[in-house]
This record gives C-alpha cells, structure tokens and sequence, in this order.
C-alpha cells in the first residue's frame, strides 16, 4: 500500500521544478498556481452544483410519490416543475466544465511555450466587448435579490 | 401592456435542456405560441419575420450573445420596444447594468424557480404577482 504513488512523492512539485529551471520565473508560476486554484475551485462548484440539484430532484420525486394517492393535482403540478427546473443544473455544470477545459488549455499552452498564461477564452472579450464570467459562486437567491436591488434603482 | 398568454414569445438559449424547461414553465403559465432558437442571430431572423410580444434569452450563446441580441433589438425601429428578459448565469454587477443600460427589462439569474420567472413576467406586464 505504501508504495503508492511512493516513487511519486520523491518528485519535487512541478511547480518548484519550474523556479529552479528559470531561475526568475516567479510571476508565472504564481500565475499558474491562481490558475490551478481556481480550477480546484470551479470542480468544488461543480460538485456542489450537482449536488443541489439532485438533491432537488429527488425531493421533488419523493414529494410526487407521497401524493401519488391523493388527488392534489396542483401540488403534484409543483413538484413536477421544481424537478424540471432542477434539471437546469445540465446548463450550469457544461458551462463550468467548459471554464475548466479552457484554463487547463491554457495552463498547458503555457508549459509548452514557457510564456506567461493569457486569461481565458471564457472570462475574455467577447464581440460585444462584455467579459463574461459565467455562473458565480454566490447562491442564486443572493445573485437575484442583488440583481433585483440594481433594476429597482432608477437609472 | 397587458399580459395576453396567446402572444407570441421567443426562447433563446443554445442548451436545449433550458429551452425545454423555459418552453414547459412558460405553457404552465399559460402560453401556448412558443417559439425557440439557440443563438442571437437566429433569434434576430426569426423576430424579423414574425412580431414577439416577449423574448426570453441568454446571454452566453455563439456566434451571437444575447446581450448582443439585445442591442440589435433595442436599435431596430420596428422592434425596439418588444419586452425583453435575460435569463443567465452572469451575475456579474457590470454585466447586470451593462444588460440593464442596454434597455433589457428583466433579468433573471440561473438556476431560478417557476415563480422567479412568473414574477419578472408579471412585472413587465404589470400583473399583479
């Protein structure tokens, strides 16, 4: 067991490996360990999206289940559009995943030309000079009620 | 403007699952004529043959976004004033006002519930929620 990944662990990190090849390359590792965080924080979100949202799901299932008996039709029409709601989760996840797959892109373009890593097709400029940043890592209510105060707000 | 569910509206969204869940919420509400595209220019081309009286469209699409959608829509005459929601993931404050100076209506941020969506309509039309 203790051999496990035992030949491994003798390596130094790549990231140290990177320093001391350079011998001033400081700014991009720093670079390339923010990039690496934040791509640990996106699979944490990930994980957290999917968890929600089945969690969700089968709330709504079991609630479907308990009225299967009963003639609560509007009940059972709300629960029904909580699971559909819920499967939106597909969208949120693809669009996570997708910020994932550009950064490491990224990450390993930078390894390959040994050049500092650019920022990513996903929080860059689109044609409409907008960056986008995708899903956020606040809750949605907290998002909605924030988004709700700004539409409140004259001009 | 009053709200009639017979009016025409437009879903735009490039994932399907969302088109299919904003189409079956909106037909709970009571909308029967609903139409879908997965981008902005197609959603442009379709409001262009055919008068919406509300688009209901994210932002993050390719080739064209729904902000960018937006601005077109906004700047075309004969569809300028048609109600407008952005429903999307972007929640950035910016992103909101830019979305907001631009002249969306409402704007609802993803994930949301079946009421999250009937308020914002509700609003527009000013219907009681």
């Amino acid at each position: 067991m203790s051999q496990v990944g035992g030949t491994k662990a003798k390596r130094k990190p790549s990231s140290t490996r990177r320093k001391t090849a350079r011998g001033g390359g400081d700014q991009s590792v720093t670079a390339e360990i923010m990039l690496l965080l934040n791509t640990l924080r996106e699979l944490a979100a990930i994980r957290s999206t999917a968890e929600d949202a089945a969690a969700r799901i089968l709330d709504s299932a079991e609630g479907l289940l308990a009225l299967a008996d009963k003639e609560e039709a509007e009940k059972a029409e709300e629960a029904i559009l909580s699971i559909m709601t819920a499967c939106g989760f597909h969208d949120l996840v693809g669009q996570r995943v997708t910020k994932i797959t550009e950064t490491l892109d990224c990450v390993i373009a930078s390894r390959l030309t040994g050049e500092k890593p650019e920022r990513t097709k996903a929080s860059g400029m689109r044609g409409s000079e907008i960056a986008l940043e995708g899903p956020s890592h606040n809750s949605a209510a907290q998002d909605q009620a924030r988004i709700d105060a700004l539409f409140a707000e004259k001009n | 403007m009053a709200l009639d569910p017979s009016m025409p509206v437009l879903v735009v969204d490039d994932y399907k699952t969302m088109i299919r869940i904003i189409h079956n919420l909106l037909k709970q509400l009571g909308f029967v004529n609903i139409d879908e595209a997965s981008d902005g220019t197609a959603a442009l081309n379709m409001m262009r043959e055919k008068d919406y009286g509300l688009v209901i469209s994210d932002w993050n699409m390719e080739p064209m976004t729904g902000y960018e959608l937006l601005r077109e829509v906004r700047a075309d005459d004969r569809l300028s004033r048609t109600p407008f929601i952005m429903v999307t993931a972007e929640s950035k404050t910016d992103n909101v006002i830019a979305a907001k100076k631009a002249g969306v209506n409402n704007y609802i941020v993803k994930p949301f519930n079946a009421a999250t969506l009937k308020s914002k309509i509700d609003a527009i039309f000013g219907e009681p929620s």
